[in-house]
């Protein structure tokens, strides 16, 4: 490979790969070496810009419009679709589908906002549209020794509580880690029991009443472990294991 | 038959920035300025409308993969998608099974080669480059068949074999002639990028 690495000898090369004549596993090393040595890709860049002087007489050829409409559904990042290319027929063709695709939209809708109102348009899509993060209440629970060991939270209106561990939380065989909720006036009440999953597994619970109802005047979150699910209305049986602001996410 | 005036270079490199910050017009920009002559230089390889469209498509999704790699000055932007578009057209070509097709005696039958047989022969199109680019007399150094050698390499994407068998001389001659034809392009044409 020295005898390759020559000045002389990477022009010569550079010359026939650019032409085109150099071949097979040649032209393979040869490309290999323009990876590893930029000495190899300044004498390719030299012969590129001489002998590609030469196509300046080759007659142009028009591509068919089908070229670019290929190359726009690769490129294009996501389902937009603006049919540039596609033509007077694509457009007209693009002008049906949307004519079509609008009805089909509205039916949808109808039957979707009447059966399943919050699935139209998913928390995280309006988010993600807003560049901002949901209306939320969100609870980071430390543990004894203030290292965070669980995120607990759930959009304002909603009554989905979703729980990441962010630690190994092992409650003793048979017990359950049961989440209360402390108002900044009056005695704390159990909102749901979270389920120990491997950080940073998720679980979640279900609230009886939305967030905005059950949280608007809570100010911590807090875990105690029990025997079983408590009953409404009860106290937790011991001290809180984990425990951390409740905050509002607007 | 016209040369084709090379689109204005300070617009195509600003569209090709354009490009590698993800601006999808600039794309369509540097399609429409480009895509015919690219489309005619790849077509004179590969002889079939089918493959062509399939490297100018890859080249162009290329293109808008790695825009940002295009350094103004290290080459013209123009040189630069000749380069992508060539060296597409190369790899085809030299797949097995176009290999096969491409040697069939084709020129005669027009089902299998695209090109129209009054297409400009290889040779005359390096003459009419040569007259344009002012080199023809530098040119005139070679004999005949180191042109021929060279322009069948260039236009036509023939390998060393496939130039013997056209030529009808022995490979290590048409070795000899590509390689001092060459050099005397790179005297002709001056070693500016």
């Amino acid at each position: 490979m020295n005898d390759m690495l020559h000045p002389e000898v990477v022009d010569r090369l550079a010359g026939e790969y650019v032409l085109g004549t150099l071949e097979g596993g040649a032209r393979r090393r040869f490309q290999q070496l323009m990876l590893e040595r930029p000495a190899v890709r300044v004498a390719v860049a030299a012969w590129e810009g001489r002998l590609h002087k030469l196509a300046t007489s080759v007659p142009a050829q028009m591509p068919s419009p089908k070229v670019w409409a290929a190359i726009e559904a690769r490129t294009r990042p996501g389902p937009r679709d603006e049919r540039q290319g596609a033509g007077w027929w694509g457009w007209v063709r693009g002008l049906g589908q949307a004519a079509v695709a609008a009805a089909c939209g509205v039916l949808l809708t109808l039957g979707l906002v009447r059966s399943w109102p919050e699935a139209f348009v998913t928390v995280d899509q309006v988010a993600q549209r807003e560049q901002v993060l949901p209306q939320s209440y969100v609870g980071l629970l430390l543990d004894a020794e203030s290292r965070p060991a669980l995120l607990v939270s759930s959009t304002r209106h909603g009554t989905h509580v979703a729980v990441k561990s962010l630690r190994v939380l092992e409650p003793p065989a048979g017990k359950v880690l049961q989440v209360w909720a402390l108002p900044r006036e009056g005695v704390p009440f159990a909102i749901g029991v979270a389920t120990v999953t491997k950080p940073p597994g998720s679980t979640s619970f279900e609230l009886s009443e939305s967030s905005e109802a059950l949280l608007s005047k809570v100010g911590q979150l807090a875990v105690s472990v029990e025997d079983a699910p408590v009953a409404p209305g009860a106290a937790p049986s011991g001290p809180f294991l984990l425990k951390g602001h409740c905050v509002k996410l607007w | 038959m016209t040369a084709i005036p090379t689109p204005k270079s300070n617009e195509l490199a600003e569209q090709l920035a354009r490009v590698a910050l993800r601006d999808h017009a600039a794309l369509r920009r540097v399609y429409e300025m480009t895509s015919s002559h690219l489309f005619g230089v790849a077509l004179r390889i590969l002889g079939r409308r089918d493959l062509t469209e399939e490297v100018i498509q890859d080249a162009f999704v290329n293109v808008w993969n790695h825009a940002g790699s295009y350094r103004v000055a290290q080459s013209q932007p123009m040189t630069w998608l000749i380069s992508i578009v060539r060296n597409k057209a190369l790899d085809v070509v030299r797949s097995a099974v176009v290999r096969r097709e491409t040697e069939m005696p084709t020129d005669e039958e027009g089902e299998v080669r695209d090109i129209p047989d009054t297409r400009p022969q290889a040779l005359e199109l390096l003459m009419q480059a040569a007259q344009t680019l002012r080199i023809r007399e530098c040119l005139a150094a070679l004999d005949a068949s180191q042109r021929q050698c060279l322009a069948l390499a260039y236009y036509q994407g023939m390998s060393h074999a496939e130039v013997a068998e056209h030529l009808s001389a022995p490979l290590g001659t048409v070795k000899t002639w590509v390689r001092r034809g060459l050099e005397r392009l790179k005297h002709c044409l001056g070693s500016e990028a």
